[in-house]
């Protein structure tokens, strides 16, 4: 017994120590974000710019002009990109689960590509908004798709809606797409997500849901690890299981659908990254969420950084490198070893 | 020099074209086509239909490279009755091509690429219906223009009529003003740009034909570093937008939402005359005749009085 929790003890250490590795990697990856771009910028002017700023330097304003938000937007959209996913794969039971498997991406492109077709719009700024509600809706019909019938909301009917909904959106995508030249050129670049020219005021204006969708995933931690143990034995241990599964599922539209409004449909971060996570954390999801949630955004900030400096003068968006990483990544992930179930 | 040398000839005789001809054209690349009667159902594709419908020549039909209400080109045309056959770059519709029986298609050639207008597809859809002709796009707009002149004179255009005289003294009345401007302030450089939300690409002159236009009245462009594999055009980054400090900018028009992009990037006013609000239309690609010339050239005009008004002390 006395053992049995030294082990744990030791565990908590382990892995209390391997997040504030995790932490420090990332500043580090934050750092180096603000010191890499096109314009080589000497690492002490960096350093005055963040510590002294002044406006009238150009060094300083590209720093925070331009560097700072899409340093501070690949964060956020990172960590909501790994929480939503992390999530996501503990409440369908699905190792697969990532937000363009449940009509999420999906939902958010249909409304961005409506907004240009339709609604004329041109603007960055504007897509967000048109993002976020496409991004809740699709998830809303996924959700009362999947809740016909009378077990409710099942994770392989959650995943078939969603696969399901998902085929539909991008045939009516595909079919403006194709028919309006102008709507595609418009959106190319949104669609294959980018964290380049996202002004400061994107970042302002996603915060809050993402805050209340971070509360909102933590708060849900206790309850995956019941769904884990699939639905019989979580209703055996008093837990209501559509009440967990809702909670989840709202958090990772509010994650998924704010960090799609700010940098576009982003693949593979988080599907892989939950799965990594889980790698070193074993069970729990008392720590696959704040794993997580600091992997992710290593990942997308490493691969942004990849993606200025491997094309010059041109650059990668982020959305390529993420995937080009990702996927392999993922193959070598599932040859290596079983994946534990989520 | 690419500068076209195309003759149109209303009546021809003693050549190797068929006796019977009495309408006939010819590029510079030689090929001649040859009908036996003067066309009138012409199919012309949106840049041709600019440069003819002013000068009094309408076609039956038009394969446009977008949505017709894009297309700067087709603005401020009277295009009743015309049916649009397409709307789409590579794309025409060809049934409706076939049933308007064309004459002839008239398209411009572009050199550079050895494509007409519409592309390959285009080409191969609608040349079995008709024989495909047209100007050839050179060194400047100008020129352009007088081929569509002779080609729809020989179309049996009145070009004395009196629109279309109008039309071009306005554009000399225009062009002298410019002229003027740019004389009075030969210290300016301009700098012709598109905006990305990726990256701000600047424009070398010899790749436009109405830059080309711009620098021969006096106008000094920029012209920028071109990586030999991307064309005419210079990508910068938008941490390097203060590349180059030109007053005026000049920003392609053919979409408003391209200086909309400008002025949302943070960097764009890193360019002082940007900052200034100094960033005036670039007509670039689209202009074919002269009504429209008139007015993008008055913009011009009014963008080097305020720069120049800003260099003086």
């Amino acid at each position: 017994m006395s053992e049995g929790v030294g082990n744990r003890a030791k565990k908590t250490a382990r892995l209390t120590s391997g997040l504030l590795l995790l932490g420090l990697t990332l500043a580090v990856i934050a750092m180096l974000s603000l010191a890499t771009g096109a314009r080589a910028i000497p690492l002490e002017n960096v350093w005055t710019a963040l510590v002294d700023f002044d406006p009238n330097a150009t060094e300083h304003r590209i720093i925070w002009d331009l560097r700072m938000p899409r340093t501070v937007v690949g964060l956020m959209v990172g960590a909501a990109l790994g929480l939503a996913g992390a999530v996501l794969q503990g409440a369908t039971r699905n190792p697969l689960a990532d937000p363009s498997i449940l009509g999420i991406h999906a939902g958010a492109s249909l409304a961005v590509v409506l907004g240009v077709a339709v609604l004329g719009m041109t603007q960055l700024s504007t897509y967000a908004w048109m993002a976020f509600a496409g991004a809740g809706a699709a998830m809303l019909v996924v959700y009362s798709v999947a809740s016909l019938g009378r077990e409710g909301a099942t994770p392989v009917k959650l995943a078939l809606a969603g696969a399901a909904i998902t085929a539909v959106l991008h045939s009516i995508i595909n079919a403006i797409l194709l028919t309006s030249p102008r709507t595609l050129d418009e959106i190319r670049f949104w669609q294959v997500g980018s964290l380049s020219g996202r002004p400061m005021d994107i970042a302002l204006q996603v915060a809050p849901f993402l805050t209340v969708g971070m509360i909102l995933a933590f708060a849900t931690a206790r309850l995956l690890d019941g769904l884990s143990m699939g639905d019989d034995v979580a209703r055996a241990l008093g837990q209501r299981i559509g009440l967990a599964r809702g909670m989840a599922g709202l958090a990772a539209v509010i994650l998924a659908g704010a960090s799609t409004a700010a940098a576009g449909p982003i693949a593979f971060v988080g599907l892989t990254v939950p799965h990594v996570a889980r790698a070193i954390t074993g069970t729990g999801y008392r720590w696959i969420l704040p794993y997580s949630m600091l992997l992710a955004p290593i990942l997308l900030l490493g691969a942004d950084v990849l993606g200025r400096v491997i094309a010059p003068p041109g650059e990668v968006q982020v959305g390529i490198v993420t995937a080009f990483l990702g996927a392999p990544f993922f193959i070598a992930l599932v040859r290596r070893r079983k994946l534990a179930s989520p | 020099m690419l500068r076209s040398t195309m003759v149109a000839l209303a009546v021809f005789a003693g050549s190797a074209l068929p006796a019977a001809a009495r309408w006939s054209f010819v590029g510079n690349d030689g090929e001649a086509v040859a009908l036996d009667e003067t066309p009138v159902r012409i199919i012309a594709s949106q840049d041709a239909a600019a440069g003819l419908i002013p000068l009094g020549i309408r076609p039956v039909g038009i394969y446009a490279d977008s949505a017709v209400a894009d297309a700067k080109v087709l603005q401020g045309l009277d295009l009743s009755g015309i049916e649009i056959i397409g709307q789409s770059w590579g794309e025409v519709d060809i049934e409706k091509a076939a049933a308007l029986e064309p004459d002839p298609i008239i398209g411009e050639h572009r050199p550079l690429d050895n494509s007409w207008s519409g592309g390959d597809d285009v080409v191969a859809a609608l040349s079995p219906l008709a024989p495909l002709t047209g100007p050839i796009q050179g060194y400047s707009i100008l020129t352009l223009i007088e081929d569509y002149e002779a080609l729809a004179q020989s179309l049996g255009a009145d070009l004395s009529a009196s629109d279309v005289a109008a039309d071009q003294a306005e554009f000399e009345a225009a062009l002298s003003k410019l002229k003027t401007a740019v004389a009075a302030n030969r210290d300016l450089t301009a700098l012709a740009v598109w905006a990305g939300t990726d990256a701000l690409y600047v424009a070398a002159t010899e790749g436009s034909s109405e830059l080309m236009n711009f620098a021969s009245w006096g106008l000094n462009l920029i012209d920028p570093e071109v990586a030999e594999d991307r064309g005419y055009w210079e990508t910068l980054s938008w941490e390097n937008a203060d590349q180059y400090q030109p007053d005026p900018i000049l920003v392609d028009n053919r979409s408003e939402a391209t200086m909309e992009t400008a002025l949302a990037q943070r960097t764009w006013t890193l360019m002082k005359a940007a900052e200034a609000g100094r960033a005036t239309d670039w007509p670039a690609f689209w202009l074919r005749n002269f009504a429209a010339y008139v007015s993008e050239l008055d913009k011009l005009t009014v963008a080097i009085h305020a720069a120049g008004a800003n260099l003086a002390p």
